[in-house]
């Protein structure tokens, strides 16, 4: 904008020559900048390009030495195979089910400790805070063991529940929104108390519609997250028909011998509802991971 | 607006309340009557616990030491929303995601109103505001004064007993002000409820209420109606505090008070008399307060001239002339006509009317 504009003006100084010059020498500093997030761009698109190319090619085409960035026969065999033989619906709809139930409870959770860390006095309010940021230090993968004696002992392997419960441990969750309820300016909360309003309609009236804009985010990411997760699902799950699509991959490749078509075919379909959410709510999900990043970092 | 508006009867009282912050007092041992349909304000300086006493009779704030009371039930214990009070905020804390008519509404929608009654008082709030057209905007979509009238029209839906302010006008620019503490003072007389009213602004506090609670450094420095204040100061603090410019002080010489009339000698020789309100007074020095707009000006060899001076510096106003005039007694600012004709650098003398003189003990007290 800024340069266009200067190069419509006439150029009657030095001083005006040389900025122009600067100017040159920045975009060619641009210019090499584009280049190399191009570059890095297809660096990890490829791999996507990649497997998604192969699932349109018959099996001989895929195993054949070299690289083809083409299939030489477009067949959709290996998708018709995945939607037909195997019990891709159950882990859909498996899937669908514990991930909206992980996000729908770690968001009313969450949002439930959190206002209650930022907003209530109750003696131990400084002992539970500290609780939960020491939690958000251990790695989950570190307890899963424990999770799995637990959860085997409550009956609860092989079971959808089971494969929810552990997952609801979210502390990060609990932390961006204290966060987020400590900087609601305290008059807020003063006009409603005078009006009446109890905790409850304080949190679900006037600090959550607040913060429409955090609950958004957050509930995508733990949805994403929750979808993606594999490690645990596949330990908690044994019988097919309970299985998430993440764990059903394992099945393809097992009952069939190794196919790589059809694996990735289930692994295209499996990452479907993730990339859309991801290209509607781009905005958001940029946000959410910004906001964990920096409780992290 | 300056008559008397309470009607005698007692409404809000603060007994012997007292408020610490772990080792901070912000108020002490303090007692406060204010009468029903009253319109009070509390003024003083920042810092002076103005918020502090508002917060602690809407019930945001517990109460140290001491007992509240609203209509002579004590509500020391009892939570906000059973108070019967409703409070308009300084930064007025409109909800963002709401509608102004959600807004106005809120407390109806809290206690369990159908959507109809909410619809109608709302309407009706809106209607005395002017809010009308904007029912359906959210906060963001309206200006600051119509803001501050959302804050209002939140507060009247409730038909409280006391309606509480804490400096609703400070976010307005100078003309909103003004047009604002118009509309509170229709407001007040239409409704006659009792309004306490937190400003730290003496125009403010002057023209809205009639009755001011002057307060320094959480305790009561002087209670009275606006004319009271401004013609009987109880303390130096009071006198420095209301009128504007703000009151001369110097040191002067008592020599002698008899029938509620005291004798002084002014710097540089000459005398005056001060109205004082107790019989005898003990001789010595003693401190002499005069508003700018209560000197007269005289020839500077006139024999009714109590000091003489020099004009420094020449204000216009417009609607007055401000003199900084030095003085045996130091710099004085003295407020004349509009169209005074007179020039920096010229002798004048400054002539005292005893009734506008202030005299004031070693401690502040007034004489
Ligand atoms: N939450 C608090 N914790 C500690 N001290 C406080 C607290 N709130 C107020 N104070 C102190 O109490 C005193 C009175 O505060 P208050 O807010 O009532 O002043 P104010 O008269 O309303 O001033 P302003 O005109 O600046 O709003 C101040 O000295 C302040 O520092
Ligand atoms: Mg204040």
């Amino acid at each position: 904008m800024t340069a266009s504009a200067d190069l419509a003006a006439p150029l009657a100084t030095d001083a005006g020559a040389r900025r122009l010059a600067g100017l040159r020498r920045l975009d060619l500093l641009g210019l090499g900048l584009t280049l190399i997030t191009l570059l890095a761009a297809i660096v990890f698109a490829f791999p996507l390009y990649w497997g998604l190319i192969t699932t349109f090619k018959p099996e001989y085409e895929i195993i054949r030495p070299g690289v083809a960035l083409w299939p030489e026969h477009f067949t959709i065999e290996n998708y018709v195979h995945v939607l037909l033989q195997t019990k891709i619906g159950y882990w859909y709809v498996n899937s669908l089910i514990t991930s909206v139930a992980v996000t729908v409870i770690v968001i009313i959770m969450a949002a439930g400790a959190g206002y209650a860390i930022s907003q209530l006095n109750f003696p131990g309010r400084q002992f539970f805070w500290w609780m939960i940021l020491a939690s958000f230090m251990v790695p989950i993968p570190a307890l899963i063991v424990t999770h799995f004696v637990v959860l085997s002992q409550l009956g609860l392997i092989n079971t959808l529940a089971g494969v929810v419960g552990p997952q609801l441990i979210a502390p990060v969750t609990v932390i961006i929104y204290k966060q987020f309820f400590d900087s609601v300016p305290k008059d807020f909360r003063e006009a409603a108390v005078v009006d009446g309003a109890n905790d409850f309609q304080l949190l679900f009236r006037i600090y959550l519609p607040m913060n429409w804009g955090v609950t958004t985010a957050l509930a995508i990411i733990t949805f994403i997250g929750a979808w993606n997760l594999f490690l645990w699902p596949f330990l908690a799950v044994s019988s097919e028909d309970k299985m998430n699509i993440t764990v059903g991959i394992t099945q393809v490749h097992d009952a069939f011998g190794v196919s790589y078509g059809r694996d990735l075919a289930v692994a295209m379909l499996a990452a479907l509802p993730v990339a859309l959410v991801y290209l509607v709510f781009q905005r958001r999900v940029t946000q959410a991971i910004m906001l964990s990043a920096g409780i992290k970092g | 607006m300056s008559a008397q508006n309470g009607n005698g009867s007692p409404h809000v009282e603060l007994r012997q309340v007292t408020k610490r912050y772990g080792p901070v007092t912000a108020i002490s041992d303090l007692t406060l009557t204010v009468e029903k349909g009253s319109f009070t304000a509390l003024l003083g300086p920042s810092g002076c616990g103005k918020s502090t006493m508002l917060r602690m009779i809407a019930g945001l704030e517990a109460i140290t030491q001491g007992r509240c009371f609203i209509d002579g039930a004590d509500v020391t214990d009892l939570p906000p929303a059973q108070r019967r009070i409703a409070m308009v905020f300084q930064s007025y804390a409109l909800y963002p995601h709401m509608t102004v008519r959600d807004n106005i509404a809120f407390s109806l929608s809290i206690a369990g109103a159908s959507r109809k009654v909410q619809r109608e008082r709302a309407l009706e709030a809106a209607r005395i505001l002017q809010l009308e057209p904007y029912l359906d905007r959210r906060p963001a979509e309206l200006s600051g004064g119509q803001r501050q009238r959302v804050a209002i029209g939140r507060a009247l839906v409730r038909k409280p007993e006391v309606f509480l302010f804490d400096e609703p006008l400070s976010n307005l620019d100078a003309k909103l002000r003004v047009q604002m503490r118009f509309e509170l003072a229709k407001l007040h007389a239409d409704l006659r409820t009792t309004m306490i009213y937190v400003t730290h602004d003496q125009t403010e506090a002057m023209t809205l209420a009639d009755t001011i609670v002057v307060l320094d450094r959480g305790t009561i420095s002087q209670v009275g109606s606006p004319l009271d204040l401004y013609n009987r100061p109880a303390n130096k603090f009071v006198a420095a505090f209301i009128g504007s410019p703000s009151m001369n002080f110097f040191g002067v010489d008592l020599v002698g008070a008899s029938d509620g009339l005291a004798s002084v000698v002014l710097p540089g020789g000459r005398g005056a008399r001060a109205r004082v309100r107790g019989a005898s007074k003990p001789e010595g020095a003693v401190e002499l307060g005069v508003r700018p707009e209560h000197f007269g000006l005289t020839g500077v060899d006139d024999p009714a001239a109590a000091l003489p001076g020099a004009v420094v510096i020449v204000e216009r106003l417009g609607s007055a002339t401000i003199l900084y005039v030095d003085t045996p007694a130091g710099q004085l600012i003295v407020q004349g006509d509009g169209n005074l004709a007179v020039r920096p650098g010229e002798q004048i003398g400054l002539s005292l009317v005893e009734a506008d003189v202030h005299l004031f003990d070693a401690s502040g007290v007034a004489l």
